[in-house]
Formats: structure tokens, sequence, C-alpha cells
């Protein structure tokens, strides 16, 4: 349960949210919904970026800019307008519930990544850069932020930047017994083709032994060759994710539903190659 | 401390502590007709409109909705003048216990005003954050179809 004597801030800069943070125990809140799950008494206080200008999705030329604070459900509504990113709606629409992705935000999810996330795959995949305020404002790449442990790090996350690519096709499969329960992994697949030829693939699993991976064996094999059924039960023998055994599932069982995952995806791109 | 919300259209002031979520605050302060199910954000008893959209009250923390406007069950129909959708939850026989009632009319509610004539599908994908135990979905699918119906033969807009 969280604190009686919480403090609340509400900051009209991004340089003050920043300020605030940096104090002990004192975090960011968006929809709060993760802050409500862990509810951790070590929080004493919380900055809400409801004022801070970050609720937005902008099209401009090649990019979309999604701004922090925006909540799952616009930014499927976003994409129901305009028919973009629906890779990354495809994964959103499937989380959590109606109630739940009116308030989910993409800043907090990114920020949190739990293991279930369904939003990171997709977002890897499509190779997505962060805006991203701590001392300085930088413009990194989601990967990076990941890698370099940026993410553990007293940050501020502005805004998601995703180039609209129209060569560039990809898909998102999440394992789950029922619609919006936590996926047991993600897998998420872009391919930039040219005249049935992949030229560039990124590969990228959630859910696995250090909570993502990216298949860059899988995407070197498939790079230079047509999408066809043999390429694809090869490139099958170059997937290959570790999982962590539970109570549930074996690791062998995960990993053997990701490869069968993996390639019903590929197959389902196959159709779709321009 | 007591701090102003817009609940119901009108300006009302909640006593409330900074670590509340907004189902507590609000059942705490007389608006029980808000539900406490599981406090998980699973069950959507505990629906409430914020700007129109349906949200888990206990999974929203009550100091960062305060410029937001919030609608409860009874701020689309009391008792004794009903809303056309609880007319039709009602003829419909889509209450039993009565407990989810509040979530589902209030889901209902929100999808029928953006989209008065919504598919089986798009009912079941606005619903799917509240649970009935009682019903099997039927009758309550059956009633917000009914209120689509009656929207359309009538001609009348969804208030």
């Amino acid at each position: 349960m969280l604190h009686q004597n919480l403090e609340w801030f509400f900051p009209h800069t991004t340089e003050e949210a920043v300020k605030l943070i940096s104090q002990q125990g004192v975090i960011l809140h968006g929809g709060g919904t993760r802050i409500l799950k862990t509810s951790p008494k070590s929080i004493k206080g919380l900055v809400d970026v409801g004022k801070l200008n970050m609720n937005y999705i902008h099209h401009s030329g090649n990019k979309i800019s999604i701004g922090s604070a925006s909540t799952y459900d616009e930014v499927i509504r976003f994409s129901a307008r305009t028919k973009k990113l629906s890779m990354l709606v495809k994964a959103l629409s499937e989380a959590a519930s109606t109630p739940l992705r009116n308030r989910i935000t993409i800043g907090g999810s990114l920020k949190d990544f739990p293991i279930w996330s369904s939003l990171y795959a997709p977002l890897l995949a499509l190779n997505a850069q962060i805006e991203i305020a701590d001392k300085h404002d930088k413009i990194i790449s989601l990967e990076e932020y990941l890698e370099t442990g940026i993410i553990k790090t007293k940050h501020l996350i502005k805004r998601i930047i995703l180039e609209d690519d129209p060569q560039v096709i990809g898909g998102v499969k999440r394992f789950v017994l029922i619609r919006f329960e936590y996926p047991l992994f993600t897998v998420a697949v872009a391919l930039r083709t040219k005249q049935n030829i992949i030229s560039d693939a990124r590969i990228f699993i959630t859910g696995v032994k250090g909570r993502y991976k990216h298949c860059k064996r899988a995407e070197h094999f498939l790079i230079g060759k047509e999408l066809n059924d043999e390429n694809i039960q090869q490139a099958k023998k170059h997937f290959a994710p570790k999982f962590v055994s539970d109570y549930k599932y074996s690791a062998e069982y995960k990993e053997h539903a990701a490869k069968v995952f993996f390639t019903d995806l590929l197959q389902e791109l196959k159709g779709t190659v321009k | 401390m007591k701090l102003p919300f817009k609940i119901n259209n009108k300006q009302k002031h909640l006593e409330l502590l900074p670590n509340e979520t907004l189902l507590q605050a609000l059942r705490n302060n007389h608006f029980t007709e808000v539900k406490c199910g599981c406090n998980e954000g699973e069950c959507g008893a505990c629906t409430v409109l914020l700007d129109g959209k349906p949200v888990n009250s206990c999974q929203v923390l009550a100091m960062s909705v305060q410029e937001k406007e919030i609608t409860t069950v009874k701020g689309i129909g009391t008792l004794y003048t009903p809303h056309l959708l609880q007319k039709s939850f009602a003829e419909a026989g889509a209450d039993q216990c009565g407990f989810c009632s509040p979530g589902m009319v209030l889901a209902s509610y929100s999808l029928l005003k953006e989209n008065p004539q919504p598919t089986r599908e798009e009912i079941l994908v606005a619903l799917d954050g509240n649970l009935c135990r009682c019903t099997g979905y039927v009758k309550i699918i059956d009633a917000v179809e009914m209120t689509a119906q009656k929207l359309h033969s009538n001609k009348l807009v969804m208030e």
C-alpha cells in the first residue's frame, strides 16, 4: 500500500519534473496502474506528468512521434484514423482490457518494462527511438536504452519516434491462453523488402531469459533471401530464444511454442511481401 | 484533506488521503454506486467514466484526476429517471445480482455514445474489462443491442 503521507507534484515543465524525481523516493506518475500494482511504501512522492504536454501523437513527414503520456487507447485510435502503426496497435489492442487501456501510458510501460509487456517487442522490431530527459535531453534507440542500462536510471521519457516506412512489413504474436491475459512471450518481426527479397530484418522476442532477445542469427539468415516456405523453415533453426521454466511451462515447451509462433508470423508476412 | 472534483456534472468536495484510489475516495464520500470487486483492475465492478472513457477506478489515484470529469452510473440515470440503456438492461433481464451492472452500464454507455450502432464483436471488446458471474453475458450484450436498435428506430441520439 502506498504511504498515506504521499506527496504529489504537478510540474509544468520537464526540467522541473526531472529535478523532482532526482529526490529519493520520488517517481513519475502517468496512468498509475503499475504503481498501484506494486504500491511500494518506499514511494514518498509522485510527480504527475499530466501537465507536461506529453499527450499527443504527431505524424510529420516519415516520422511519427508519440508523447509518452499517451495511453494505449489513444495510440489505437490514432491508428484507426490514419491506418498507421498497425503492428504496434495489434499488440496494444490485445493488451489488458478496455478500461485499463484507457489508463496505461506508453511512457509508464517503457520505464517499467514488465516481463509480460506487449509493447517492447514491436517497438524494438520497428527500431523505435526515444527522447529522454535527465541532465540533458537526448534521442537514443530503444535498444540502446535497454542495452546500456539507461532504463534503470532516473529519467523522464518524453516521446517515442517511429519511422513510417511503407517498405516495411511486420507482425507481432503474443502467447496467451485468453486474449487479455499477460502474455508468456511476444515475438515481433519487421522486414524491409524489395522485389520480393528481404533487404533488412529486425526480429525481437520478449518474455525470455534476460527479458528480451534480439534474434540476430535469424535476421542474418533472412537478409538477401526470398520469404518462401523453405527459407521460413530454415529461419526457424536460427531462431533459438532461451526461456526459464516456471510452474506452468517448461523452458523447452516455451522455446518450441516460440518457434511455432515465429514461423506462423513469417508465413503470414509471406502473403504481404512487396 | 478536502478537494474539489467534478462528479456527474456537479462540483463536489471529496475528503480523501493522497494515497487513495478514486474508488476509495468515491465510496468514502457516499458514491456507493461505484462497486468494489477485485480491487486489482480485473473485474470492472468499479468502472467510472473519466472524460467519457471507462476506467477501473481502483486503478486510478484520486489525486491525479481532479481536473477530469467523473461520471458514475447515477450520472447517466437514476432509479426514477432511468436512462434508455438502463431500461434496456431491465427489459433484457441483464441484471441478476446487479453487482457488475453499474460497470456494465457505464462501459456500454461509453461505447454507444461513440458508436451508436456497434457490431456484436465491438460490444464484446468494449465490455472486455467487465466480468459478470451471473448472466453469462448474453443478456447484457442483448441489452446493448436493444438500446442500439431503439436509438436507430426512434432516430435518437445517445445522451
